[in-house]
């Protein structure tokens, strides 16, 4: 398994989120999690990656084999995770190129003359031109451009599980399918994907067949199914599905 | 004044003074005989001897405020602790110091230079061709010893800004002043590359105050990058650098200055600038290694349409203390002012910033912005900027944050696998590099390179 929640538990300032949350995810597996707003999702992708702000108080997070719940965030980015956030920060004064050479060099140990020539054609392919890559981290992008650096970063990282929060929202539709095509292609290097969604159009270009979607709700996975469930969603909105399959109770 | 044999040339000697036991006449007979060495060794003309004199009888009855330095006179006989040998070529430098030369690319400095002023440009040493050619222009760029003696004009700039009964320290650089540039741009000349200045100040007990003049005359323009690579070869504990920069109507000066002292000395840089019509000063000051206590409150007046800006970067680290001030006078119609600072405080520190503009005529602008990055629970920020208008339609205005590095942030940057210490340090540079907009490259890479070693000792 290339995750394994147990029974996970989370608190955030003393309040539970999560209960009892059991998913696997093997390798080379793509899930879907979506849910309304409130249901922990978003707590989930920022416990997953050990955010300290998010307390386990029970049940466990397995990632390669490895019980991961002490772990810090930098370790479990060097196991291979990588959380594309839904608010990614900005960080001002820092030139994207010099962070990524950073990255590049420090987590991946490529010289920094080949780090040079590594991005800016990766930065091409999600429509970072040489002028953006000196503009600071973040600062001033739009949505579309937040989302499209996210997937930069997965893409020179090349990570093992990639966690996707809300990849979709406050994006423009240009943007929206370049990133679905994006994640399809790291999907087929091998990166396991947990995406976490609203809506289903960012599935555009992923192979309905190899998705396995689960319904978040009060903090825990109340169904689980194949891409049928995306739909029924979409149609029938999260309220009248969950009436149906008693979910309320 | 004892000096080494040549084969003891990597050591250095420690002059035993015995320091508790010095009163007023023994201070007196220290400067006085300062003073006479001075003289002789310079060949002054008597116009300055009268003034190093002057100073001294000031030194005695001028007010004396600081928080560090209680008493001044303890530091006068300790100008000279220990001191390097004299150095006559590149070799003979400390190793540290060749260190330092060879990172920034300027070890190749011709030896002829090494025993007075070196000049570098931009990107290649300046040789003397370079000088001489713009000597033809109207660029003089000499030491502050040779222009007292080679320009009469020096006798009208020297002094002119400051005032020896002001302050004990003022007084006692003034009396024992050495070393230092002269800078004179003609009108109308503009040198296109940055002048990088640094001084060998080697076997001189009173080596700690050098003097700088910048008389940029209207219409001129100059960018001149001080310090940094300044090898200070006389182990002392008290700096006392002054600088008068005379700004000609419709003048553009930059001058970036970069502290990095070691961390026994204390220095108190004396910096004013007068700032003409439609004048521009950009002054930038990056303390990366302030020393154990910086002081500074330079002081700038600025006439109609001028402008004026200190960009003040501070690297607070261990227990050192610095307090940098900054007093901008808006003297006349449209005149205007920024002082913007940004400190990084880390381990022990005290940092202070106490920015202010006076707005003395109409249409005058002025903003104090004051941003702190805090990295520890111990290290203090204090931040006092005053605006005072005396007239109805001045824009004053002022911003300050004081503040840790954001969780958020920093998770973020760690969510990629950067450690706790690669992403602070990248904050930090981040924090800091739009003031460095001024400063060429190769020196911005150096900043950034003691930013880290300063961020990872700190944690």
């Amino acid at each position: 398994m290339m995750l394994q929640i147990k029974n996970l538990e989370v608190e955030v300032e003393n309040k539970k989120i999560i209960n009892s949350l059991n998913l696997s995810v093997g390798k080379g597996e793509f899930h879907v999690i979506m849910g309304p707003n409130g249901s922990g999702k978003s707590t989930l992708a920022l416990t997953l990656m050990g955010h300290p702000n998010y307390k386990i108080t029970n049940g466990k997070i397995e990632f390669d084999g490895k019980v991961i719940n002490d772990i810090p965030v930098d370790e479990r980015a060097r196991m291979g995770m990588f959380l594309a956030f839904q608010h990614p920060e900005d960080v001002e004064g820092v030139k994207i190129i010099d962070y990524l050479r950073l990255l590049l060099e420090k987590v991946k140990g490529i010289e920094p003359a080949k780090a040079l020539q590594i991005i800016p054609s990766k930065a091409k392919e999600v429509w970072f031109s040489a002028d953006m890559l000196s503009r600071y981290i973040n600062v001033g992008f739009s949505g579309g451009e937040r989302k499209r650096f996210e997937i930069l970063q997965a893409l020179l990282i090349k990570p093992k599980l990639l966690i996707l929060d809300e990849p979709d929202s406050g994006v423009d539709i240009d943007s929206l399918s370049l990133i679905s095509h994006k994640i399809r292609e790291l999907y087929e290097q091998g990166t396991s994907i947990l995406l976490i969604t609203h809506y289903g159009r960012i599935l555009e270009h992923i192979d309905p067949k190899i998705v396995r979607v689960h319904i978040m709700k009060d903090g825990h996975i109340v169904m689980s199914g194949k891409e049928e469930l995306v739909e029924k969603i979409e149609k029938e909105g999260f309220k009248k599905v969950f009436e149906e399959c008693g979910c309320n109770e | 004044m004892r000096r080494l044999k040549r084969k003891d040339s990597r050591k250095y000697l420690r002059s035993v003074v015995a320091m508790s036991e010095l009163t007023v006449q023994d201070a007196r007979s220290i400067i006085e005989e300062q003073i006479e060495t001075l003289k002789k060794r310079n060949k002054e003309p008597e116009w300055m001897t009268k003034l190093r004199y002057k100073a001294m009888d000031a030194f005695f009855e001028a007010p004396h405020n600081d928080p560090i330095i209680k008493d001044p006179l303890d530091y006068i006989a300790k100008a000279e602790e220990e001191m390097y040998p004299e150095v006559k070529s590149l070799d003979e430098l400390p190793p540290e110091m060749l260190a330092l030369l060879d990172r920034l690319g300027i070890a190749d400095v011709e030896k002829k230079y090494i025993a007075g002023l070196a000049v570098q440009s931009d990107t290649s040493i300046v040789l003397n061709d370079f000088l001489k050619e713009w000597r033809k222009k109207g660029l003089i760029v000499e030491s502050m010893e040779d222009a007292v003696r080679n320009h009469p004009i020096v006798k009208d700039l020297f002094l002119k800004q400051f005032n020896p009964y002001e302050s004990k320290l003022a007084a006692y650089h003034t009396a024992v002043w050495n070393g230092g540039i002269f800078l004179h741009v003609a009108q109308g000349l503009k040198v296109p590359m940055p002048l990088h200045l640094f001084f060998l100040i080697q076997n001189s007990a009173m080596a700690q105050a050098p003097h700088i003049i910048i008389h940029a005359e209207p219409n001129s323009e100059i960018h001149l990058i001080e310090g940094c690579t300044s090898p200070v070869l006389v182990r002392h504990s008290l700096h006392l650098d002054m600088t008068e920069a005379y700004i000609g109507d419709g003048a553009n000066v930059k001058l970036s200055v970069l502290q990095n002292w070691p961390e026994y000395v204390h220095t108190r840089p004396m910096t004013r600038a007068r700032i003409g019509k439609n004048a521009e000063f950009i002054n930038t000051t990056v303390g990366l290694g302030t020393g154990k206590s910086n002081i500074a409150n330079p002081k700038y007046w600025v006439d109609e349409g001028g402008y004026v800006e200190l960009n003040g970067i501070i690297l607070g680290q261990k227990d050192f203390y610095v307090d940098l001030g900054g007093e901008m006078n808006l003297d006349a119609l449209g005149a205007r002012g920024l002082n913007a600072s940004k400190s990084v405080i880390m381990d022990k520190s005290s940092v202070i910033t106490r920015g202010l503009i006076r707005a003395n005529a109409p249409k005058t602008k002025g903003h104090i912005s004051c941003d702190a990055l805090i990295l520890n629970p111990e290290a203090r920020m204090e931040t006092y900027p005053g605006l005072i208008s005396q007239v109805d339609d001045a824009e004053l205005s002022h911003e300050a944050a004081i503040g840790k590095i954001r969780e958020e942030e920093l998770f973020y940057l760690m969510s990629r696998g950067l450690k706790e210490e690669e992403a602070t340090q990248l904050i930090v540079k981040g924090f800091v590099n739009p003031l460095l907009k001024d400063i060429p490259v190769e020196f911005v890479v150096e900043i950034r390179k003691i930013i880290e070693m300063a961020v990872s000792g700190g944690m």
